[in-house]
C-alpha cells in the first residue's frame, strides 16, 4: 500500500473500525427505513373489512397483511385516520398537547406503509420526545439477563439475586447446553425473589419447553416468541401469525404473562427481505402482535442489531420500531441486549434512545453477568458496567431502573440465595450443592470463579425436575421445610398471579408487595413539564447516592 | 368458490362475531354492569371477591399454612375463564379490544388440556396440517370444549393457509 498517513494509521486501529458497515442495498432489504421498494399508503375498506391496504388488493395479500387487515387496524377509523398527513401525525406524537390516548387512536387506524411513512418524518430527538409520552406504563423499569457458560446453578441463583436487588423487574435467563433449561429457570426463580420480591423470571427456550416450564410455575412470564414481517421468513421461523396468535391464548389461558419479540434486520439476516426497508417489515410484526392481542414486544432489533447498525441511520430506526410500539399502544421491552459495537461510545449512543426518555423495559435485557457468561452473545451493558450506568442516571438525572448497592449488602444476599437454591436441591433429592460452591458464588465475579460440577448429574437432574413434574409449589414448600419462610411465600406469591391474571395487562410489573403496577393503574400521563413520571424525592436521593462520592465530611 | 372468495367468507363470520358478540361472553359482574379500569383494576385489590380459582378458593385461602398443610394444590392455582372474562372487560374498557378478544380465547382454552393446547399449537405451524386436519380441531375446540372464538380462528387459519399454500403436502 502506499505511504500511510499516520493519523489514518491510528483511527483505523480504533475500536469503532473493528465495527461492520455498509452502504445502502435496498434490494435486498439493507435500507433501515425508505427503501424505494416499500409500499406508499392506502386503505380501502368494504362493509367493514380492508380489501385494499398499501397498495395490495385483498386477494394479493400474503398470511401477514391478511392478519394485519383482519386485526390489527381499526377499520371503524381507518380511512378517516389515513387522510391526516404524515407530518401532521408525528407532529401529534411531539406535541405535548396531544394526549397520549389520541395518538394511540389515530395509530389505530393506520397501515404499516403509513406508520413507516410518519416515523420517517421525525428525528432522534422528535423520537424521544415521542417515547417519553406514548411509552404504556408510567414508571419506567428494565430487565436483565442472568446466565452463565456453565449453567451453574448455585452461581445463577447469586446473581439473579444481585440482579433484582439491583433493581431489575424482570431477569431472563437461557441455557448454554440445551438439556439445563429446567434447572436454570429454578435457579432463577428462588435467587430472583431472594433478591427482591416480586421480580418476574423467565427462560428463553424452545417454544413448546417454554410453555411447559411456565404452566409448571418455574417460570412467570415468556418472551422468546417471534413473529417475522415477510411470510417466507416466518414459515422459516417454523410459524404463523395464527399458530403464535394460538400460542398467545395459550399462555393466557394459564394466566401467565407474554410478549412477542421481533426485530429490524431478522428478515435480511434470514435473506427474504424482499427488497423493504427494515423498518417496514418491523413495523408488520409490531402490528402482528397487536391483531395477536399480545400485551407487548421486545424489540429493537435484539439479535439482529449489527444488522441496522451497519446501515446509514440504522440506529434512529431501531428507536423508531420503539417508538411505533408504544404508538400502537403495548409494553416494549427495548433491546439494547446484544454487544453491537467495540466503541463504547457507539455503545452509550445507543443507549440514549431508550435510557434518555425512559420504556417499560429499558434494556431487555442488561447482562447482570460478566460479558462472558452471557450466553445470548453479550449484551450492550454488563455486570462490570454497573457504576457506568449508575453514574449515567446520576449525571443526568435519569431513573434507568437500577439503584446504587454497596458491597457488603451484595455479599450477605448472594449467600442467602445461594443457601436457599442448596436447601431447595437438598430438598427436592437433585445433586448436592456444597459449602464451598456456596462460598464461591457468593464472592465470585463470574463462572470462572466457580468450582466444577458433575454435569451429567446435573443434566440428568434437570430433566428429572420436568419428568417429575416438579412446579412451583413444590419449590415453595422446599424452601418453607429448610428455614426459608420469606423466600416460599415470595415464590408463592408469584404462583398466585396465576389466579388474578392481573398482571397480564399491558405492561404489567409487580412491587416488592406484589402489587401490580400496569398500564392500566399506572398509565403513562406524560404531557409536559410537570406530568408524567418525575425523578424527584427519596427515589432521586437513592440513585444520586453512588458508592464513591465524597461528602463534605470526608474532605 | 375461489380461495379469495372463501377467505372472505370466512372473515366476514369472525368480523361479524366479533362486532355482534356471540353470546360466549357474558358480562358476569355482580351487579351485571362491565368491569372498567378506572374503578376494578387491579381485581386482587379492588374486587378481590371476584378473584376465584377454579375450585372455588379466593385468594386469601391460597397460604403457606394452605400449601404446607395440602389444603391447597398446586393444579388448582390457576385462572378461570370468569376471571378471564373480567380482565377482558377491563381491557376493553382502555380501549383495547385487541387484549380482550385474546384473554377471551384463552378463557376458552383453559378446560384444554395442557397437552392438547399444545397439540393444536404445533398443527397449527405450517406445513404441518391438511386442510381436513384443521377443521377437526375447530370442531373438537367448538363442540368439546365450547371454544366458539377459538374454533373460527382455527377455521380462518384453515383458509389462509390452504391459500397460501402452507397446508401440509401429500
Amino acid at each position: 500500500m502506499a505511504k500511510r498517513q499516520k493519523r489514518f494509521e491510528v483511527l483505523d486501529a480504533r475500536e469503532v473500525n473493528k465495527d461492520g458497515f455498509v452502504t445502502e442495498w435496498p434490494e435486498v432489504g439493507l435500507i433501515a427505513m425508505g427503501s424505494p421498494n416499500d409500499p406508499q399508503p392506502s386503505v380501502k375498506v368494504a362493509n367493514g373489512m380492508i380489501v385494499e391496504m398499501d397498495g395490495k388488493k385483498r386477494e394479493q395479500f400474503d398470511f401477514n397483511e391478511l392478519f394485519i387487515a383482519n386485526y390489527a387496524i381499526n377499520t371503524a377509523v381507518a380511512e378517516q385516520m389515513m387522510a391526516i398527513p404524515c407530518v401532521e401525525i408525528a407532529r401529534k406524537i411531539v406535541d405535548i398537547n396531544v394526549p397520549r390516548a389520541e395518538v394511540a387512536k389515530v395509530f389505530s387506524g393506520l397501515t404499516p406503509a403509513k406508520i413507516a411513512a410518519v416515523m420517517d418524518e421525525l428525528n432522534v430527538v422528535e423520537m424521544m420526545m415521542g417515547l417519553q409520552k406514548m411509552r404504556a406504563r408510567r414508571t419506567p423499569g428494565n430487565q436483565a439477563h442472568v446466565t452463565n457458560m456453565q449453567d451453574n446453578p448455585v452461581l445463577m441463583a447469586a446473581d439473579a439475586a444481585e440482579a433484582t436487588y439491583y433493581g431489575f423487574d424482570e431477569i431472563e435467563t437461557t441455557v448454554a447446553v440445551f438439556n439445563y433449561g429446567p434447572m436454570n429457570a429454578l435457579a432463577l426463580l428462588v435467587g430472583g425473589q431472594v433478591g427482591r420480591p416480586g421480580a418476574l423470571s423467565q427462560d428463553a427456550l424452545e417454544e413448546s419447553i417454554e410453555l411447559q416450564l411456565g404452566l409448571r410455575g418455574l417460570t412467570a412470564y415468556a418472551e422468546t416468541v417471534s413473529v417475522y414481517g415477510t411470510e417466507k421468513v416466518f414459515i422459516d421461523g417454523d410459524d404463523t401469525p395464527w399458530s403464535k396468535g394460538f400460542l398467545a391464548s395459550a399462555y393466557a389461558s394459564r394466566g401467565l404473562k407474554m410478549r412477542f419479540t421481533s426485530g429490524t434486520g431478522s428478515e435480511v439476516q434470514m435473506a427474504y427481505a424482499e427488497g423493504k426497508s427494515m423498518l417496514y417489515l418491523e413495523i408488520k410484526c409490531v402490528m402482528i402482535t397487536k391483531g395477536a392481542g399480545v400485551q407487548g414486544l421486545q424489540n429493537g432489533s435484539i439479535s439482529c442489531i449489527g444488522v441496522p447498525g451497519g446501515v446509514p441511520g440504522g440506529i434512529r430506526a431501531v428507536l423508531a420500531e420503539n417508538l411505533v410500539t408504544t404508538c400502537l399502544d403495548l409494553e416494549v421491552a427495548s433491546g439494547n441486549d446484544q454487544t453491537f459495537s467495540h466503541s463504547p461510545f457507539r455503545r452509550t449512543a445507543r443507549l440514549m434512545g431508550q435510557f434518555l426518555p425512559g420504556t417499560d423495559f429499558i434494556f431487555s435485557g442488561y447482562s447482570a453477568v460478566p460479558n462472558y457468561d452471557n450466553v445470548f452473545a453479550g449484551s450492550n451493558f454488563d455486570s462490570d458496567d454497573y457504576d457506568d450506568f449508575l453514574i449515567l442516571q446520576r449525571d443526568l438525572k435519569v431513573d434507568g431502573g437500577l439503584r446504587p448497592v454497596r458491597e457488603a449488602e451484595i455479599i450477605e444476599l448472594r449467600h442467602k440465595a445461594a443457601k436457599a437454591i442448596q436447601a431447595v436441591f437438598a430438598e427436592l433429592g437433585l445433586p448436592a450443592i456444597t459449602d464451598e460452591e456456596v462460598e464461591a458464588a457468593t464472592y465470585a465475579h463470574g463462572s470462572n470463579d466457580m468450582p466444577a460440577r458433575d454435569k451429567v448429574q446435573d443434566t440428568k437432574a434437570a430433566q428429572e425436575i420436568l419428568k417429575r413434574g416438579i412446579t412451583g409449589v413444590d419449590v415453595v414448600k422446599a424452601l418453607a421445610k429448610r428455614g426459608f419462610p420469606e423466600v416460599a411465600d415470595a415464590v408463592l406469591n408469584i404462583q398466585k398471579q396465576r389466579v388474578s391474571g392481573d398482571y397480564l395487562h399491558t405492561s404489567a410489573i409487580l412491587d416488592k408487595d406484589f402489587n401490580v403496577v400496569a398500564a392500566v393503574n399506572d398509565l403513562n400521563d406524560y404531557q409536559g413539564p410537570g406530568t408524567g413520571y418525575r425523578l424527584q424525592g427519596e427515589r432521586w436521593e437513592q440513585l444520586a447516592n453512588i458508592r464513591h462520592a465524597m461528602s463534605p465530611e470526608d474532605i | 368458490m375461489s380461495q379469495q372468495d372463501i377467505i372472505a367468507a370466512i372473515v366476514k363470520e369472525v368480523l361479524a362475531e366479533l362486532n355482534g358478540g356471540n353470546g360466549s361472553a357474558a358480562p358476569a359482574a355482580s351487579n351485571g354492569r362491565s368491569l372498567n379500569y378506572k374503578t376494578d383494576y387491579p381485581l386482587a385489590q379492588k374486587r378481590r371477591e371476584l378473584v376465584k380459582t377454579a375450585t372455588g378458593k379466593t385468594l386469601d385461602d391460597i397460604t403457606l399454612d394452605a400449601i404446607m398443610s395440602g389444603a391447597v394444590k398446586a393444579e388448582e392455582i390457576r385462572i378461570t375463564p370468569q376471571t378471564l372474562e373480567y380482565q377482558a372487560q377491563i381491557a376493553e374498557s382502555i380501549s383495547r379490544p385487541q387484549l380482550a378478544r385474546n384473554m377471551r380465547r384463552a378463557g376458552e382454552l383453559t378446560n384444554v388440556p395442557d397437552e392438547r393446547v399444545l397439540g393444536m399449537y404445533n398443527a397449527l405451524r405450517p406445513n404441518r396440517s391438511s386442510k381436513a386436519e384443521l377443521l377437526a380441531i375447530a370442531d373438537e375446540l367448538e363442540s368439546q370444549y365450547g371454544a366458539k372464538v377459538c374454533a373460527n380462528f382455527v377455521r380462518e387459519a384453515a383458509g389462509v393457509y390452504e391459500a397460501r399454500d402452507v397446508l401440509k403436502k401429500d
